[in-house]
């Protein structure tokens, strides 16, 4: 058969396509191997969890991909080639599992607590502070999971003497100690500890420094 | 022309079992976090039990067992009609039973996140 110049050209055009996919199809799936792309959290929830919906989206687009495949492969020699036609039911099949997905993310992020990895329980700002003796530090804390909820605040080292905290949050230091005339007054470090009613193993601490 | 369709054959083939391979075997070997599939959360509100508000969960389970079962059977039927250009039709029911049980697993989900106090 006589190749014309167009379909010369056609066929270069197909080969350098193939390669340019083939080139790019090999360094993702290298870069996956060596995970450089994180699959790690594929089927992950933002809190960490595995998510059944997106595994069932991860299955569901292999099959679809394979089926396709298959079924382009068994009619690749047709005279009269086509995009495979795709069932209406099939369709249907994915949409309830595209919506199934989308209400379950309306669920999980209806709650705070959907969002946020378990161990990130409550977290204190400032987590350093430094005052003079006498004064006051205002001290906050963020609990990711249930915003707004209550906090126990207490003053955990030293015992005694390392001042008062309210349960607003609010830090008073201890009076100055006694010292001999003309020499500076020590530096003592507070430790403030909060800790959540919601979650009673998650705290978090902070440190004050009284000069 | 031939070659370059066996060509193409060929690459998508590779391309698409290397990708699966890669990924089932990240799903085995745990790099692919799969932590917690079969469980569910129940809301911070309703307290905290020792799990962390953890729970298992049965309506993951079918919901497992229903997508794996729809793809295997969907898998099957491709083999068979692939030659007739068009990917196969399932049968009617199909729709509705994994309407219904995503529908159960979508309830068991709103139920624990916003209803259930499963804690001790």
């Amino acid at each position: 058969m006589l190749l014309t110049p167009l379909h010369i050209l056609t066929l270069v055009a197909g080969y350098l396509i193939c390669a340019m996919i083939a080139v790019l199809g090999f360094v993702v799936l290298r870069e996956m191997y060596n995970g450089n792309i994180d699959l790690s959290k594929l089927i992950s929830e933002p809190n960490g969890d595995a998510s059944m919906s997106r595994f069932q989206f991860l299955v569901f687009t292999f099959v679809i991909a394979f089926s396709l495949f298959l079924v382009v492969v068994a009619t690749l020699t047709s005279t009269d080639p086509r995009f495979p036609i795709v069932p209406t039911t099939v369709l249907t099949l994915l949409g309830i599992s595209g919506s199934s997905y989308l209400v379950s993310k309306g669920i999980q992020f209806s709650d705070p607590a959907g969002l946020v990895p378990p161990g990130a329980g409550i977290t204190i700002t400032p987590v350093k502070a430094m005052i003079r003796y006498g004064q006051t530090q205002q001290f906050k804390a963020d609990v990711p999971r249930q915003p707004g909820s209550a906090v126990h605040w207490a003053v955990i080292v030293p015992v005694t003497g390392g001042g008062d905290i309210d349960q607003n949050g609010l830090y008073t230091a201890p009076s100055p100690p006694a010292t001999p005339a003309g020499q500076p007054y020590p530096i003592l470090r507070a430790t403030i500890q909060a800790t959540s009613d919601a979650f009673p193993d998650a705290y978090d601490v902070a440190v004050v420094s009284i000069s | 022309m031939d070659l370059l369709l066996q060509l193409v054959r060929w690459e998508v083939l590779i391309f698409l079992g290397a990708l699966a391979s890669l990924i089932v075997y990240q799903l085995l070997n745990g790099r692919i976090n799969t932590q917690y599939l079969l469980y569910g959360r129940t809301s911070a509100a309703n307290g905290r039990d020792e799990n962390g508000n953890l729970y298992f969960s049965p309506e993951r389970v079918q919901l497992l067992a229903a997508t794996i079962g729809a793809a295997l059977y969907y898998v099957m039927q491709t083999t068979e009609t692939a030659k007739t250009g068009q990917l196969p039709d399932i049968p009617s029911g199909w729709p509705a039973l994994m309407g219904g049980s995503n529908a159960i697993y979508l309830v068991g989900k709103a139920y624990a996140r916003w209803f259930a106090n499963r804690s001790k």
